[in-house]
């Protein structure tokens, strides 16, 4: 218990601590640069003003009061992104929708749908793992409302600010939709209902919009359509997430996403590495979960379990590599794992499976930027972006590496010490 | 790894190659529609190319003697739920928005034994828990490929619905006392009479949108302005059913329902194309024929519930007597695999020929599905979808051996014996593989 | 069609003695030895008293001709739940299942109803006889033994309390992966079974419970061997004695290896009989079995594999790779409902031959095997002089589904063949 109150005291003194410089000018001196966008710079400098990369390239001069730092034998990356995240995200973000209501009797009353939710206005600045992950080299995660249906927008945050709205670096950046059920209480109580609730609303939509076109013309002489937020919600973002884990979901989610004319993201993706020309030639980005399919803790040692299920855990960590040599854009995303660590253990695991270290990077930093459609703002150490990177003593990979700077929006931080090595591979405990 | 090889290692059927010609010699051939043939039967290009007491084999042709064995057309089965990840949207009492091409598994290992027992065709049914169900379709059991490319190309999509005990089971309470029901955990229907007002309350709906659609096509023909009625997805399967462009599958089991259900159809307009189960058909064999509706029946399935008391396994003999085309299903992935055996007691309980009773897995289900035309016999010209046994089909003694959808083979039970031993051995290596990575990771606290 | 006829005379009409009878003419299959082509059974007051080529009839005796057809014995069911349960889905036409898991004093016979209509429409496919089980959970009460003929569970009774029926306790894992429709990402990867210490201490609990419920029987026995004033008369404890004395075996239902491992374990801590019951995993433990010369009641042949990666005829070879240990096995159908009912019996048996076992194997494994495991192979299970003439009349194979049973005799009285199938049949057919 006193330890406990202890961390608790020096996280709070590290937290303050660590704001150490104002939004500054600083030069990232002699350092090895992994810009992702263009070749790796051997031997650099990064020019930092204002919360954006200002220059980057050999001989650079200090801008005038900058904070020089000297980067020798260290590297640079663009800051991480978890592109699909909860982190900064109260843990009730879901809730909502038809609580309390009646059971649904159709897709008419809108089931397991909170569409207009916006990640954006839910962000809490001192959820805790905002800090574990900067602390990580995670810059930025792509947030999303979750547990419906339609759960709701997505936002792309910073993982440091002092208020939620500085945080945000895009907002309404898709739409992340789930197929699960009622439970028994009303509609849709079977997959076949979710597939079959999700085509409705986006034929809703698409009559929505239609109508709405029509009646702002002519507004008399014709029926006025009802205000729906759900389709409301639906028409803010463009891009839609959905689940594929298995080779058949992600033949059933393009799909879906084809008949609808969905511009789609899928997320789960472990069984990629059989569908990647499907992928390819529909041209849908996928999320890796970094959470890799296991056999269940405490399972019967007598359960025979499939070839199939034995297969799909062996080869999940090759989906990356598989997708990479087909040019199937892929970004990682942390399915509820939360401690970074872990994460670039599982990125390791992804890399020892086939997938080449840069291509490893990019899936962390400028590939799911790119799949946001904020590639020109973040996601590669380039003049003009923002200025979010990560300094480290080593290779990411290399789990002997230690992060020494993450630079969120131009602010400095340095990660609290590690837990000392009794404790290897958990983070701070929740 | 590519996808190719990754099929190539977990398929149970043999690897995909081209298509060589195959001719099977010296059989017996039981063509169904067009009597014995003892001879050969060539299969070419996905088809049946011929069929007699002498046929020349084309070059390069596979060569297979079927001396002491017999050949008969590929099962189809009626009434499936193999190769879904969900049969039921029970919480609405129409579910017709709901379709089965959504959740097709093309992995089930159900499909594999399917095939193994001779199915060629299975009907995919969506469950029976609404008067009204969701969209069904046709599938070929090409083990090893993916859900598109097992769809029955052409076949007519269809729709489930079902009457009787299921559909009216979330109407009543649980238990059938105690407690009284809280009405808001109970989906009408309760009673025989709400499935028929589901159905007609369903149908007049769906006029009434067929409508509103014809109303927006004459505005705007005549130039005038209208917003076009937004799309329902519930509605416009039935709006199929009314323009006969959508078959109507309909499970139901006591006679009062069957009538009920020809009447409601007759009353709106539209064909039930099967009655599925209809256990108690026989009573009602007469009105049946009249319509031209099929029955898709078990052989001799009873009193599993009440509505099937009166079930006899004579009901599949009664009404080929009486005129309606007939099939025997399984709705059930253990008797799929033995639909051959099904159909020989209607041999015994009734007295059909042997012909009859092939006819009851085979032509009858295809013409059922509007199918016929593609499969269900051994036609030149027609799908090879073809059986070879080891002894006559409806002898409980014999098993398939080799089983080919559109001339190429799916299944082969020397190949799917002697690939055992590697199976096992690969599936070894792969519990070890995870096991011993396991192991170190085991020790983390 | 005309000689269908000419044997189905209702049983009325055949006066005094209709249990007394030559049947001549007929191809037997005696199972006890080889088939006599043209042979005749000669049947007195319910016995067999002659099985051969050249019977001549006793005066008065009535001769039945089987020319053309085909003599078998009746065909038992080794396993099922006839008699005790109607429609499966109408709880009270249901008397299978009594509440409690110690239930030893609970006889089958008691509740078996001699009007259910699976009793007519049964012994229409040539079955005599079956064994009826009472299920539940643990100690789920006495087999009996019946003939499917008889005005009262009395006369239907062959042996009121056969075995007694241990569902033995498992590990409850549940193997089934989590839903895809839960809103995980990773469906394959969270099947969320039971964990498996959690039921891993609960089924050591119960076994615990087991043993000491045979112990305490044991313990009980001694006491009223040794009398007293104090002794008092315990129903649960009295049922269990047969079984500890070896009079009656315990029909132990096991299905996973690991279940039929722990029946083994089981009996060999108690020393007691086991028959083995449904065991589609028996295939496992061939020489555990073997050695321990334990009989098996197979479970339905057509049955799907228990595993994904089974073999697809896992089921159907399970028969042969008994036989061919030489493990001693008998064939049940054990639901009452649907297409397993016990009518199918003949189809279950000649699945495993399409797949290996041999024909007669497959017979026997119906009547005599049956017969021997159930303890009443001195009255049952073979045409041979000295049995009830429980005899089956086909016009072919009875494992062949197209084969029509002709005549159908229990301990020699000719049994109506019709039932409410039949009648309804007749009935609608005539339907204008």
């Amino acid at each position: 218990m006193r330890r406990t109150v202890c961390r608790l005291a020096l996280l709070a003194m590290a937290v303050n601590g660590m704001r150490a410089q104002a939004p500054g000018r600083y030069l990232l001196r002699d350092a090895r640069i992994v810009r992702v966008s263009g070749p790796v710079l051997e031997r650099g400098s990064v020019v930092i003003r204002n919360g954006l990369i200002e220059a980057v390239g050999a001989n650079l001069t200090p801008p005038p009061g900058a904070w020089v730092i000297d980067c020798n034998g260290l590297t640079v990356y663009p800051g991480l992104i978890d592109a699909l995240s909860t982190w900064g995200l109260p843990s009730q973000s879901g809730a909502g929708g038809r609580n309390g209501a009646s059971p649904a009797a159709g897709p008419e009353d809108r089931p397991l749908t909170v569409s207009w939710v916006k990640a954006a206005d839910q962000i809490a600045p001192s959820e805790r793992a905002i800090q574990t992950a900067r602390d990580g080299g995670y810059t930025t995660a792509v947030v999303f409302p979750r547990g419906n249906i339609f759960s709701g927008q997505g936002a792309v945050i910073n993982m440091a600010g002092e208020r939620a709205g500085q945080m945000v670096v895009a907002d309404s950046v898709g739409q992340f939709l789930t197929l699960r059920t009622s439970g028994g209480r009303g509609y849709p109580a079977s997959l076949l209902g979710s597939i079959a609730y999700v085509r409705q609303i986006y034929l809703d939509a698409e009559h929505y919009k239609t109508a709405k076109a029509i009646y702002e013309k002519h507004q008399e002489g014709l029926p006025r359509p009802a205000y729906d937020r759900a389709l409301e919600g639906v028409l803010d973002s463009s891009l839609v997430l959905l689940p594929a884990e298995t080779a058949i979901e992600i033949e059933r989610m393009t799909a879906l996403a084809s008949e609808l004319k969905l511009k789609a993201v899928l997320y789960g993706g472990h069984e990629a590495w059989r569908e990647t020309e499907l992928l390819q030639q529909s041209h849908t980005p996928v999320l890796v979960s970094l959470k890799y399919p296991e056999r269940a803790r405490d399972a019967d040692p007598a359960l025979d379990e499939p070839v199939r299920v034995l297969r799909l855990r062996e080869n999940a960590p090759a989906a990356p590599g598989a997708l990479a040599k087909a040019g199937v854009p892929f970004a990682f995303y942390s399915d509820g794992v939360n401690n970074p660590r872990d994460l670039m253990r599982a990125v390791k695991k992804a890399i020892d499976a086939g997938l080449a270290p840069a291509d490893a990077i990019r899936a962390l930093t400028l590939t799911p930027a790119e799949i946001y459609g904020i590639g020109k703002r973040i996601g590669s150490i380039d003049p003009g972006k923002i200025a979010n990177l990560v300094v480290t003593d080593g290779d990411l990979f290399n789990p002997e590496t230690k992060i020494k700077y993450t630079f969120v929006d131009g602010n400095k931080f340095e990660p609290l010490p590690e837990e000392p090595p009794a404790r290897p591979g958990r983070g701070p405990s929740r | 790894m590519n996808k190719l090889t990754w099929l190539a290692l977990v398929s149970l059927a043999p690897a995909i190659g081209a298509d060589a010609p195959v001719i099977i010699q010296n059989a017996t051939i039981l063509t169904v529609t067009n009597g014995t043939v003892r001879g050969s039967i060539l299969l070419q290009n996905g088809k049946i190319a011929a069929i007699g007491e002498r046929v020349t084999a084309p070059e390069g042709a596979t060569v297979i003697d079927g001396a002491g064995k017999y050949v008969m057309p590929g099962i189809i089965d009626c009434h499936s739920h193999i190769m879904a990840d969900a049969i039921n949207e029970g919480a609405v009492s129409v579910s017709s928005m709901v379709a089965m091409t959504d959740v097709l598994n093309p992995e089930d290992i159900a499909i594999y034994r399917a095939l193994a027992g001779g199915v060629t065709t299975a009907n995919i049914l969506h469950g029976s828990a609404n008067p009204i169900g969701g969209k069904t379709l046709v599938m070929k059991l090409r083990w090893g490929r993916n859900a598109e490319e097992m769809k029955f190309a052409g076949a007519m999509p269809g729709i489930k619905f079902a009457l009787g005990e299921n559909p009216k089971r979330r109407g009543n309470a649980p238990g059938g006392g105690g407690a009284p029901p809280n009405p808001a955990n109970l989906r009408y229907p309760a009673t025989r009479m709400g499935v028929e007002d589901v159905i007609r309350e369903a149908f007049t709906q769906a006029k009434a949108y067929q409508a509103s659609w014809e109303d927006y096509r004459a505005k705007t023909t005549r130039g005038e302005l209208a917003i076009p009625p937004a799309r329902d997805l519930k509605l416009e399967p039935l709006v199929e059913v009314l323009e006969g462009k959508r078959l109507v599958h309909a499970h139901c089991y006591r006679q009062d329902e069957i009538l009920m259900l020809l009447h409601a159809a007759d009353e709106f307009g539209f064909k039930i194309r099967t009655l599925q189960h209809a256990l108690e058909a026989y009573k009602v064999a007469k009105e049946i024929a009249d319509r031209g509706t099929g029955v898709s029946t078990f052989a001799d399935w009873w009193d599993y519930k009440m509505e099937a008391e009166d079930a006899i396994p004579y009901n599949a003999a009664i009404l080929t007597r009486k005129g309606v085309v007939v099939s025997i299903n399984s709705d059930d992935p253990e008797l799929i695999r033995h639909l051959d055996k099904e159909a020989a007691k209607a041999v015994r309980y009734g007295g059909l020929s042997e012909t009859e009773a092939l006819s009851l897995i085979t032509i009858n289900p295809a013409k059922q599905l509007l199918i016929d035309k593609q499969v269900g016999s051994l036609e030149v010209g027609k799908d090879a979808d073809v059986l070879l046994y080891d002894g006559h089909p409806l002898s409980n003694f014999s098993k398939v051996l080799k089983v080919w959808i559109d001339g190429r083979e799916y299944f082969d039970r020397d190949q799917d014996l002697a690939g055992r031993p590697q199976k096992q051995s690969e599936k070894k290596d792969l519990v070890d593989k995870a096991a011993a990575e396991q192991r170190p990771a085991r020790q983390t606290p | 069609m005309k000689l269908w006829l000419l044997l189905s005379i209702p049983a009325a009409m055949l006066a005094a003695g209709e249990d007394s009878f030559l049947l001549r003419g007929g191809t037997v299959h005696t199972l006890s030895g080889a088939q006599i082509d043209n042979g005749s059974v000669l049947v007195r007051d319910g016995k067999i008293i002659g099985v051969g080529k050249d019977i001549a009839a006793p005066k008065g005796v009535k001769v039945i001709d089987a020319r053309g057809l085909q003599v078998y014995p009746g065909l038992i069911d080794a396993a099922t739940e006839i008699g005790l349960v109607e429609v499966n889905s109408v709880r009270e036409t249901s008397d299978t299942t009594e509440i409690g898991r110690f239930n030893p004093q609970l006889v089958a016979l008691t509740a078996v109803n001699p009007s259910s209509e699976h009793i007519a429409v049964t012994r229409a496919n040539g079955i005599t006889t079956a064994a009826t089980l009472p299920q539940g959970q643990l100690i789920s009460g006495q087999v009996s033994l019946i003939h499917l003929e008889g005005w009262t569970t009395e006369e239907m009774g062959v042996s009121r309390t056969a075995g007694l029926h241990l569902r033995i306790p498992f590990i409850r894992t549940s193997a089934r992966p989590a839903p895809f429709d839960e809103s995980s990402t990773s469906p394959s990867g969270a099947a969320a079974p039971n964990a498996f210490t959690e039921a891993r201490r609960t089924f050591d609990r119960e076994m615990a419970e087991l043993n000491e419920f045979f112990d305490s029987a044991r313990r009980y026995r001694e006491a009223k061997a040794a009398g007293g004033t104090d002794f008092r008369t315990d129903l649960k404890m009295e049922a269990m004695i047969p079984v500890l004395e070896g009079k009656e075996p315990v029909l132990v239902t096991a299905i996973r290896e690991r279940e039929i491992r722990d029946a083994l374990i089981f009996a060999d801590r108690q020393k007691i009989r086991i028959v083995l019951c449904e065991a589609p995993e028996a295939y496992k433990l061939i020489q555990e079995i073997k050695t321990r010369d334990i009989p098996v009641i197979l479970g339905p042949t057509l049955a799907l594999p228990l595993n994904e990666d089974d073999p697809y005829d896992r089921s159907y070879t399970t028969p042969a790779d008994l036989q061919k240990a030489g493990i001693r096995f008998a064939m049940g159908t054990f639901a009452g409902t649907a297409n397993l009912s016990s009518r199918n019996l003949p189809y279950q048996a000649a699945q495993a031959v399409a797949f290996g076992l041999p024909h007669d194997e497959a017979l026997k494994a119906i009547t005599k095997n049956a017969a021997e495991i159930w303890g009443v192979s001195d009255r049952l299970g073979t045409i041979e002089e000295g049995k009830w003439a429980d005899l089956l009349v086909t016009d072919g194979d009875p494992l062949e589904a197209k084969t029509q049973v002709r005549q159908l005799f229990i301990k020699g009285k000719p049994v109506d063949l019709d039932n409410k199938q039949k009648r309804l049949y007749e009935k609608y057919s005539a339907r204008p």
